[in-house]
């Protein structure tokens, strides 16, 4: 094996776990754009949420962060269930300017509520196994990465079997397909706007707490996640989680490779022009279509 | 627009009488203000002409775009870059800085505008997030550490500077809904689809509304590096000189003349009483506003006391036909 060919497959193997995070970033994006027709820019302040709650566990009750998961997942959730619930559940169905500003404007409060709290110190995770790496031919695959990514694609098989055989997935579908409908067929909908949120909250949250094993979390680190999810959607196409994965997989790939060939810092250039292009060239993304949710 | 009887005519003397004498007002302040209030009025006026310009493409063309700051950089990174390497005056730097914005506007607005919605806001901000990108990465730019303009010899000229820029953008939303582009403009913010049908063909108008509203934030950008004579692509790119505008422009009533002076005039005041130029303060003062205001009057205060006098005589006239 040449070292040409070694380098290739290492970087496919970095954007592949960055990937999957990104994956686990988009999901709960996508559920709540596709199901509530809300593009939600306080998703990405969500995420640095649960990586936050993950390091306090981590830094003062020395708990695993994989451990912890499905408590910073629950956080969330009741977070997200309060937030639908009491704020953005006012100006569902109204122009996507308002839903798209109240999104804005929640952000950025929860942004520099958490600079006040915790300020803008950047922190990281560090784990027992935090310096571990598997060794495959050439190939250096750290731990954390690969069990972030694995967990990543995890939850986002859980989330997709969740909308697909439960009877609340199904709601879920029906009233993303059409709204009223679903009303006139006894789905509560209101209930159900608020579980999707809260669902993709707790997403978030999670997705938040693997991100904090192998990356660098601030309370700013949220808006670039938030534009990451929307490429991740525009890319995978709207509403399916297969759809979030594999632009996850995409956009992960795409900016590795672009780091490496071009130099590191056109994360921004690469995404947007990925964005570009592909609501030129097929506007609906590679598995989407508009106005409903798959599993 | 009102209708051209001989009582609007009268009024209409009288508005202008009131703004010549604002104006005169205004361009007399210097001279007896304090350099604190003239430093002030200077910000207040700065996002007088942001907020008048984002109501070109967001309130008269219906297109959220998210990402107006692209342009402020590129005017403050033109206008600095010809004063530093090429020795221009400031005013043929500034004019260079609104020539490259108009441009670029021209270009990007050609693809985007096509998009919709959620798309092109997000697009556009996207676009301001690459040029930040490019700007950090270039090295005529001063990369990430970025780059120092000439000092300028006193305060007062970027006063004047932003005042004009600040009228002449109010003065350009005077002017459009008076054009066939503003009727145009109307029409595909009311209903492209049905525009299309009448013959207006859509995307050269929300060009020309893009590349105004690049103009005057170019402007801007380029008074704005001359006048803190220090930029870096965190600072002219901050997101937050387009939302702050945004929110003036929906405050004040998105689409009217004088709801972006106005909003942005009231919202700054506010901002500076409250937050006492604290970053920090300012941005949850902001975040909290937007949820309020998106909440409770979704469609601006003009709106909400426009309906609220409006109610008044509608009521008394229901319940006299309905007693009839």
């Amino acid at each position: 094996m040449g070292i040409g060919t070694q380098i290739v497959l290492q970087d496919a193997v970095n954007g592949l776990l960055l990937g999957g995070v990104y994956a686990a970033v988009a999901v709960g994006f996508s559920l709540v754009w596709g199901v509530l027709n809300v593009v939600n820019l306080a998703h990405g302040a969500l995420v640095m949420l649960g990586a936050y709650a993950t390091y306090w566990f981590a830094a003062s009750g020395h708990l695993d962060p994989l451990a912890t998961l499905p408590v910073v997942g629950y956080a969330l959730f009741l977070f997200g269930y309060g937030l639908q619930r009491f704020v953005i559940n006012r100006v569902i169905g109204t122009s996507f300017l308002v839903t798209f500003l109240l999104t804005f404007g929640l952000q950025l409060l929860i942004t520099n509520l958490a600079l006040a709290w915790w300020t803008a110190d950047v922190r990281s995770v560090t784990t027992a196994y935090s310096g571990w790496a598997l060794t495959v031919g050439a190939v250096v695959v750290p731990a954390v990465r690969l069990v972030g990514a694995g967990a990543a694609v995890l939850m986002a098989a859980a989330l997709a079997a969740i909308m697909r055989w439960t009877q609340f997935g199904m709601a879920v579908q029906a009233t993303a397909l059409d709204r009223e409908a679903a009303r006139l067929m006894g789905i509560p909908v209101a209930r159900i706007y608020a579980r999707t949120f809260a669902l993709a909250a707790a997403t978030a949250g999670m997705a938040g707490g693997l991100i904090s094993l192998s990356f660098p979390i601030f309370p700013a680190m949220g808006t670039g996640y938030t534009l990451v999810a929307f490429v991740v959607c525009v890319l995978g196409g709207l509403g399916s989680v297969a759809g979030a994965v594999v632009g996850g997989f995409l956009l992960g790939l795409a900016q590795t490779f672009a780091s490496a060939w071009v130099g590191p810092n056109y994360n921004n250039i690469v995404a947007f022009s990925a964005l570009i292009l592909m609501l030129v060239v097929r506007p609906a993304g590679l598995f989407g279509r508009a106005g409903h949710f798959r599993g | 627009m009102a209708e051209p009887t001989a009582g609007t005519s009268l009024t209409r003397a009288a508005e202008g009488l009131i703004a010549i004498v604002l104006v005169l007002l205004l361009a007399f302040i210097p001279l007896v203000a304090s350099t604190y209030l003239i430093r002030i009025l200077t910000g207040i006026f700065l996002f007088v002409a942001l907020a008048s310009a984002w109501n070109l493409i967001g309130g008269y063309a219906g297109y959220a775009d998210f990402g107006p700051t692209a342009f402020l950089g590129i005017g403050a990174y033109t206008t600095g870059i010809l004063m530093t390497q090429a020795h221009m005056p400031f005013p043929l730097a500034l004019a260079a800085g609104g020539l490259c914005a108009m441009g670029a506007a021209a270009g990007i607005g050609a693809v985007l505008l096509r998009l919709r919605g959620h798309y092109f806001a997000i697009a556009s901000l996207g676009f301001m997030l690459v040029m930040e990108q490019v700007a950090a990465n270039l090295e005529i730019t001063g990369g990430g550490s970025g780059m120092n303009l000439p000092v300028a010899r006193g305060f007062t000229p970027f006063y004047y500077w932003m005042l004009t820029l600040a009228l002449a953008a109010i003065g350009t939303g005077a002017l459009v809904p008076r054009l066939r582009a503003g009727y145009a403009l109307g029409a595909i913010r009311g209903n492209q689809e049905a525009a299309q049908v009448v013959g207006v063909r859509p995307l050269p108008y929300k060009v020309l509304a893009y590349v105004g509203s690049a103009l005057f934030f170019a402007l801007a950008g380029g008074v704005y590096a001359y006048w803190f004579t220090f930029i870096d692509p965190p600072t002219v790119f901050d997101p937050d000189f387009g939302i702050q505008a945004i929110v003036m422009v929906l405050f004040g009533g998105a689409g009217t003349v004088l709801g972006p002076a106005g909003g942005a005039i009231v919202l700054k005041s506010l901002d500076i009483l409250l937050t006492n130029t604290s970053g920090l303060l300012h941005n949850v003062f902001f975040g909290g506003l937007i949820c309020v205001l998106v909440l409770f009057a979704p469609r601006g205060l003009v709106e909400l006391l426009r309906a609220g006098r409006r109610h008044l005589p509608d009521r008394r006239r229901l319940q006299r036909s309905g007693a009839g």
